[in-house]
């Protein structure tokens, strides 16, 4: 009773109040001034973010681009512009558009066996079962140990002579040197385990964001499809996977973003092998800063990288229309 | 609603006094406080094993006793990383007053170091080797001091040679006829270790193509596709089809190669000065000789590479202060202990007479005269040398020539 009461006057307080200090309400013009108002009023909160975006993203993006317009030479003095002549050495360079390839062959297949897998350990972590605590937290584990620390287990693993992976596999017989198979020295499949540690340490996330989603999917609408006689192929489809939609669209935008951008792995496990076989558009711009100390050409290819996420993503939003609603 | 614009504006011109504050931050970067009459010197060192933090360390207390208005501030980096945060800090406006690293014909091309006679007195000048000085000049003017010198030798598992009955190899015929029978013996064990990944493969190229009588090229040229260098890179193919090698050759990392030479499962791979020691850490046991690399006519041959200390043009008043410093390093009390514990050979001819009777060394020593080096004076062979470490393992799926062009092409446009 006293609830009630409560509320309906904190309602009658607020309607009260509102008009107060604008006075006459009906004003024409008044509300574009409002918003001024508003934008300067809400500043103290907004204007540290605004002060971050700008320090921390927009400073070095406009620094990455006007140094993609420059000559430096290799110990980093500047020495003038040179219009886009950085842009013309990233495209003309033979080895670009096998790169670029192999870029959307890395960013398409990473993502999308992720969150197939993730599909599915989701819907296994959303059964209530005996120790499913302490399997959720094994989920998390690749997330929670560094990139690099995983790729090296992995990487040494993979080493003739002493990994245990190359001993495993020529123990049971299905390498036939005795040293085992030099997995990270040629291209492809270097390229093929980097895919499958790209995936592993995808899945925690996705995993989660799927999760989580499983969860806002109420039990009423499941009995409603039980009782509708949909069997669980049916629900799974009809019922379960719209609802997935947008926690979907968040795993699979975070990943493309996050996958596009992955350097530590392809530069652990690809890093000892010759030529630009195993590359991708981010070992590339690495490579173009270790190894040939070209800051110019570099900051031309991030800025064409950042180009191709943009793109990709626009491509993703519009085909699949992520955020339209069920 | 006055008072909320004033509120407003006294926001606005907060967020924009901060801004402007903060990229003050990035440009100025601290002087030294030689205000206080003190210097300071930063000095950064690449590591050559874990003992290098700690040698240096030596030193600078050793220098700061004897010289209390100098501080040193020393920065120790991996060879993996040296050249990125050499390069990061010059273009920050920060470079070390001294650093020890390879090539510097960029700085100088650039401007930025000290012809050496200006930072050291002329007894310590002409301590200096005078075939390393030399390889230290460009135009005439030595703009970098050698610090240390290598030279390499094939190392031999003798155990080994003897199981597949052959003897130590002294030309590329006895070379491969050798590798080939050690390969033989199976259960992993490689005739000979042939590191071409990213590591060190212009060090090997050198041993390979040089052996075969080609050149990378002098101070003024590079010439990595030239007629001369396709012997030696027509032999390195013929060894790895002959499955003389181990696995994979072309992505094959140094350090972690050598260690399995150490383990015994190698019969040859070429050398340092430090693998000696690193033998004696990991594996005492192994039967081992060290004899001179083989060449296409067994003529004599090494590779010698020398790693120098160079000293910026910062602010222009710190010329004493790094005088001084070299002057301590270099005497022989200094010096001698320092490249001894690091295992390589002495550029002064004061160590040398120092270190000869040493016999670990002496292998080394002996043909360190004949060494050939990179030509490091090129302002083009840190591009050269990138485009080796980069292209010259793909030797071994492409054809030779293919590679050369291909490091030429790259090197020509760095």
């Amino acid at each position: 009773m006293s609830t009630t009461s409560d509320a309906s006057s904190t309602r009658a307080g607020a309607a009260e109040s509102r008009p107060r200090p604008g006075g006459s309400p009906a004003e024409p013009g008044r509300p574009k001034k409002r918003g001024g108002r508003d934008l300067l009023h809400s500043l103290p909160w907004i204007g540290p973010a605004l002060i971050l975006i700008f320090g921390v993203v927009l400073y070095p993006a406009i620094v990455m681009f006007y140094n993609s317009t420059r000559d430096i030479s290799i110990s980093g003095i500047d020495k003038g512009s040179v219009g886009f002549d950085n842009y013309v050495e990233v495209f003309s360079f033979p080895y670009f558009w096998p790169i670029f390839g192999r870029t959307i062959v890395w960013v398409v297949v990473v993502v999308a066996v992720t969150v197939l897998i993730s599909l599915g350990l989701a819907q296994i972590l959303n059964k209530a079962f005996p120790g499913r605590r302490i399997v959720r937290l094994a989920v998390i584990i690749p997330w929670a140990a560094s990139v690099v620390m995983t790729t090296m287990v992995v990487y040494y693993g993979l080493e003739p002579y002493f990994g245990i992976i190359n001993k495993f596999l020529v123990d049971i017989g299905l390498v036939d040197t005795p040293e085992g198979y030099g997995w990270t020295r040629n291209p492809a499949t270097a390229f093929a385990w980097s895919i499958v540690v790209a995936i592993f340490v995808s899945l925690p996330f996705t995993t989660y964001t799927i999760l989580a989603g499983l969860q806002t999917v109420p039990g009423e609408v499941l009995e409603a499809a039980k009782m509708d006689g949909a069997g669980p192929v049916r629900t799974y489809w009809a019922v379960v996977l719209p609802q997935l939609r947008s926690a979907l669209a968040v795993a699979v935008l975070i990943n493309i973003i996050n996958v596009f951008n992955s350097l530590p792995i392809l530069k652990v496990m690809t890093g000892s092998i010759p030529g630009y076989d195993a590359d991708t558009i981010m070992t590339m711009i690495f490579k173009y800063i270790q190894n040939q100390h070209k800051v110019d050409v570099a900051s031309a290819l991030s800025v064409v990288a950042f180009v191709i996420v943009i793109v990709i993503v626009a491509i993703y939003v519009r085909v699949v229309k992520p955020m339209k609603e069920v | 609603m006055k008072k909320s614009l004033r509120f407003g504006s006294a926001i606005a011109i907060a967020a924009v006094a901060s801004l402007t504050l903060a990229s003050c931050g990035f440009g100025g970067g601290d002087g030294d406080d030689s205000a206080s009459g003190e210097t300071t010197l930063d000095l950064l060192v690449p590591s050559y094993s874990d003992a290098t933090q700690g040698l240096w360390e030596d030193v600078i207390d050793g220098f700061e006793d004897a010289n209390p208005d100098i501080t040193v501030n020393l920065e120790v980096q991996s060879w993996d990383n040296l050249e990125s945060v050499i390069a990061t800090k010059i273009q920050g406006g920060e470079a070390p007053d001294i650093y020890n690293g390879g090539p510097f014909a960029g700085f100088v091309a650039d401007e930025l170091l000290y012809p050496v006679e200006d930072v050291v007195s002329p007894d310590t000048f002409s301590d200096f080797q005078d075939s390393f000085l030399a390889n230290a000049e460009v135009d005439g003017t030595a703009y970098a001091l050698p610090l240390i010198a290598s030279a390499r030798a094939l190392f031999v598992n003798n155990a080994l040679l003897q199981q597949a009955g052959v003897e130590a190899p002294t030309n590329w015929d006895e070379l491969l006829d050798a590798a080939t029978k050690v390969s033989a013996l199976g259960g992993g064990v490689a005739g000979y270790g042939m590191p071409l990944g990213s590591e060190e493969a212009q060090a090997e190229a050198a041993v390979w193509l040089w052996g075969g009588g080609g050149t990378f090229g002098d101070a003024e040229t590079i010439t990595v596709d030239d007629p001369s260098n396709l012997p030696g890179a027509e032999q390195v193919k013929k060894m790895i089809d002959a499955g003389a090698t181990q696995a994979d050759p072309g992505s094959t990392q140094r350090s972690p190669l050598m260690d399995i030479f150490i383990q015994g499962k190698i019969g040859m791979q070429v050398g340092l000065p430090p693998t000696v020691g690193q033998i004696a850490e990991g594996n005492p046991d192994l039967d081992y000789s060290i004899v001179p690399i083989p060449t296409k006519d067994g003529s004599p041959f090494t590779l010698g590479v020398m790693d120098q200390l160079m000293a910026f043009q910062n602010d222009g008043d710190k010329q004493e202060a790094i005088t001084k410093f070299f002057d301590y390093y270099y005497s022989a009390d200094v010096y001698v202990p320092w490249v001894q514990s690091e295992g390589f050979l002495p550029v002064t001819k004061s160590g040398a007479e120092a270190l000869s009777g040493e016999e670990a060394l002496a292998p080394f020593l002996e043909v360190l005269p004949g060494a050939q080096f990179y030509p490091s004076t090129n302002p083009q062979w840190s591009a050269t040398d990138a485009a080796f470490k980069a292209l010259f393992g793909q030797i071994q799926t492409k054809p030779a020539q293919d590679v050369l062009t291909e490091i030429q092409a790259q090197s020509d446009a760095g």
